[in-house]
C-alpha cells in the first residue's frame, strides 16, 4: 500500500515537474507569472488527441508533436503579445491579465475546434505488477520523461553557455546585457522549451485522465504551488518543490479518506500549502527569509 | 421569452456586476490592489444569504450579515497576504478563492453540496407576474448599486481617497509621510469585500438558486474585463464596463440560441473579450473613461505662478 502511494506521488511530482518548468524559468526571466500556462498544458493534451486519432498514432509521436506545437504558440504570443508588454515595463498586475486573457484565447479556440465534451485518448496501458504495486507503462513513460528533463536541463544550465546565460539573466539581467548576452534570443528559447514541456505535461495528464479544455486550468494551481515552493526560477528548487508536492498529494489523499472527508479536498492541499508557504517563506524553501 | 423581461433580466445581472466592479474599482483602480480572488467574496455572501433567510432572518438583515462575513473574510484574507509582492497576492487571492468553492462544493451540510440550494423570493407573498417580480428585483439591486456608488464617490473623493491613489502610486512615498499603509490597505480590501458580499446576496435572492459552479474564477476574470474596459480609477468606468460586457455576453447567447451559426458564439466571445483586453491594455490601458487628474488646474496654476 504504502509502495504503491510511493510510486503514484512520483507520478504526480513528474507531471508537476514538466507542467512547471517553463513556468518557473519564464517567471524567472520576465518576471511575471504566465497565467496561460494551464491552456499550455491543454493544448498539448488535444494536439496529443489529434495525433492518436490516427490509426497508427503513438504517444511517442503525440509527445514530440506536443512539445513543437505549444513551444510555437508560446513564442508567437510572446512576440505578439508580451515582448511589447515587458518592453514599456506595463505594470504587472496588466501583464498578468494579459496572460489570463490569453488563456482564455486559447482555451475557447482549442474548444471551438475540438469541442467541450469530454474525450479519451483511448490507449491501453500494460500494467506491471510486483506483488501488490502496480504500475503502467505510462507511468514509467511520465517517471522516465521527468528523470530525463531533469538530467539533461542540469547539464545545460551548467555545461553550456546558453544555460549559464539564462541563470545570469534571471539573476542581475542589467549586468548579463553588458556582458554582452543576447538576451531576447534566450527568452525566445526558453520561452519555447519551457512550454514544450507543458505541452508534454498535458500528453502525460490527458492520457492518464481524460481530455476537456479545463484540463490544464485545473493543475494551475498546483503548478503555481511547485514554482513557488522552489523559488521562482530556481529549477533545482522545482524538483524537490514537485516531489514534496506529490508526495503531500497522495499521502494527503489517504489521511482525508481516513479522517471522512471529500476526496474533493486534494486540490486544497496544493493551496494551503501554497498559501501557508507565501506567507512564511515567500522566498520558497530555498530562498533566505 | 418576453422581450421586456429579458431587457430587465439582464439590467438585473448588470446591476449585481456593477457591484462587483465598482468593489475591483476600490483595490485595484483606487488603491492598486490586485484582487483575483474577488469571486470568493461574492461567492460567500451568495451563500451566507441563502442559508441566512433559511434559518428566517429578514432580508435586509441577511443582506448586511453578507456584507458583514465577506468583510470579515476580507480581513483574514488580506492580512497575511498584503505583506506580498503583487504576483504573489495574485496567486494566493485565486488560490482562495478555489478554496472556498472546493469547501461549498465537498460539505453537503453547509448549503447542499454539488447539488445547490434553493432560496425562497422575498417577493414571494406579493402574488407578483414574472415581469413585476424581475421589476421588484431592479429595484432593489440600483437602489443598492446607487448607495453604493454614492458612498464610493465621497470616498474616493476625500483626503481619504487621495492617501489611496497614493498608495498605488508610491506606497513607501506614503508610509515615509508617517500613514500606516498596510491598515489602509486592510480597510480597502475589508470595504470591497463587503460590497462583493452584498453583490452576492442579491445574485443569490434573485436566482433564487446557487450552486459551487456558479462561483469559477471564470467570474473574477469578467469582473476584470468590465474594470479595464470601463476604465479603472473611476466609478463611472466601472459601471460603463459592467454594463457594455454585460450586455455583449447576452448578445452572444441570443446568436448563439436563435441564429445558425458556424461558429460557437459562446466559444467566439470569450475569444473576443481575450483578444478585446489584450489590445486595451497595449493600446489603451486607461480604459473607455480615464480617471480624471486630481485638481490638477489648482497645482498647475501653483507651479506656473511660482515659476514666472
Amino acid at each position: 500500500m504504502t509502495e504503491q502511494i510511493i510510486i503514484n506521488s512520483l507520478v504526480t511530482a513528474s507531471l508537476y515537474l514538466l507542467a512547471a518548468t517553463g513556468l518557473t524559468l519564464t517567471f524567472g526571466l520576465s518576471k511575471f507569472p504566465n497565467f496561460a500556462y494551464a491552456e499550455f498544458v491543454t493544448l498539448g493534451a488535444f494536439l496529443g488527441l489529434f495525433v492518436l486519432r490516427n490509426p497508427d498514432g503513438n504517444i511517442l509521436f503525440a509527445l514530440p508533436i506536443a512539445f513543437v506545437g505549444v513551444g510555437l504558440i508560446s513564442v508567437l504570443s510572446y512576440s505578439l503579445v508580451f515582448k511589447n508588454l515587458v518592453a514599456r515595463s506595463t505594470n504587472l498586475i496588466y501583464l498578468m491579465i494579459s496572460s489570463i486573457a490569453l488563456g482564455y484565447v486559447i482555451r475557447h479556440g482549442i474548444a471551438e475546434i475540438w469541442g467541450w465534451r469530454t474525450q479519451s485518448y483511448q490507449q491501453v496501458w500494460t500494467i506491471y505488477r510486483f506483488g501488490d504495486l502496480r504500475i503502467t507503462t505510462l507511468w514509467i513513460l511520465m517517471i522516465a520523461a521527468a528523470l530525463l528533463t531533469g538530467i539533461v536541463l542540469h547539464l545545460f544550465l551548467t555545461r553550456s553557455r546558453l544555460g549559464k546565460a539564462i541563470r545570469a539573466i534571471a539573476n542581475n539581467p542589467d549586468l548579463a546585457s553588458i556582458t554582452g548576452i543576447n538576451k531576447q534570443k534566450i527568452i525566445i528559447l526558453t520561452w519555447f522549451f519551457g512550454a514544450g514541456l507543458a505541452g508534454m505535461a498535458g500528453v502525460f495528464r490527458a492520457a492518464a485522465t481524460r481530455v476537456v479544455p479545463m484540463l490544464g486550468w485545473d493543475i494551475l494551481l498546483p503548478m503555481f504551488a511547485v514554482t513557488i515552493l522552489g523559488g521562482i526560477g530556481n529549477f533545482y528548487g522545482l524538483i524537490l518543490a514537485s516531489l514534496i508536492l506529490g508526495f503531500a498529494e497522495n499521502f494527503g489523499v489517504v489521511y482525508l479518506l481516513r479522517a471522512g472527508l471529500s476526496t474533493e479536498y486534494r486540490m486544497a492541499i496544493a493551496f494551503l500549502i501554497l498559501i501557508i508557504l507565501l506567507i512564511f517563506r515567500p522566498k520558497g524553501l530555498a530562498g533566505g527569509k | 421569452m418576453d422581450p421586456l423581461v429579458f431587457i430587465l433580466d439582464a439590467l438585473v445581472f448588470v446591476g449585481v456586476f456593477m457591484l462587483l466592479a465598482l468593489s475591483l474599482n476600490l483595490e485595484f483602480g483606487y488603491t492598486g490592489l490586485g484582487n483575483f480572488g474577488k469571486v470568493a467574496f461574492f461567492m460567500v455572501g451568495a451563500y451566507i444569504y441563502a442559508i441566512a433567510i433559511q434559518f428566517g432572518l429578514p432580508f435586509y438583515l441577511s443582506l448586511v450579515l453578507c456584507a458583514l462575513v465577506a468583510s470579515i473574510l476580507g480581513a483574514l484574507v488580506s492580512l497575511p497576504a498584503l505583506r506580498l509582492r503583487e504576483d504573489y497576492l495574485a496567486i494566493t487571492t485565486i488560490a482562495f478563492g478555489e478554496i472556498v468553492r472546493i469547501i461549498f462544493k465537498a460539505e453537503q451540510s453547509i448549503a447542499g453540496g454539488v447539488w445547490g440550494i434553493s432560496i425562497p423570493s422575498i417577493f414571494r407573498d406579493l402574488n407578483l407576474s414574472i415581469r413585476m417580480s424581475v421589476v421588484a428585483n431592479l429595484l432593489l439591486v440600483y437602489f443598492v448599486v446607487i448607495v453604493v456608488f454614492i458612498v464610493l464617490q465621497l470616498l474616493t473623493n476625500s483626503p481619504y481617497g487621495r492617501v489611496l491613489r497614493a498608495i498605488r502610486e508610491d506606497d513607501e512615498a506614503v508610509s515615509v509621510l508617517g500613514k500606516n499603509v498596510i491598515y489602509y490597505k486592510v480597510q480597502v480590501f475589508m470595504i470591497g469585500s463587503a460590497v462583493a458580499g452584498l453583490s452576492g446576496g442579491l445574485y443569490a435572492q434573485y436566482l433564487r438558486f446557487i450552486e459551487p459552479n456558479m462561483f469559477l474564477p471564470l467570474v473574477t476574470f469578467f469582473v476584470w474585463i468590465m474594470l479595464i474596459l470601463g476604465g479603472s480609477g473611476n466609478n463611472k468606468g466601472a459601471l460603463v464596463g459592467a454594463l457594455l460586457v454585460e450586455f455583449i455576453s447576452r448578445g452572444s447567447r441570443i446568436l448563439k440560441d436563435y441564429v445558425a451559426l458556424p461558429v460557437d458564439a459562446h466559444n467566439v466571445q470569450y475569444i473576443m473579450f481575450g483578444v478585446l483586453i489584450i489590445l486595451i491594455i497595449m493600446y489603451r490601458p486607461d480604459g473607455l473613461v480615464r480617471e480624471k487628474p486630481l485638481k490638477a488646474d489648482w497645482i498647475e496654476r501653483k507651479i506656473t505662478h511660482g515659476n514666472s
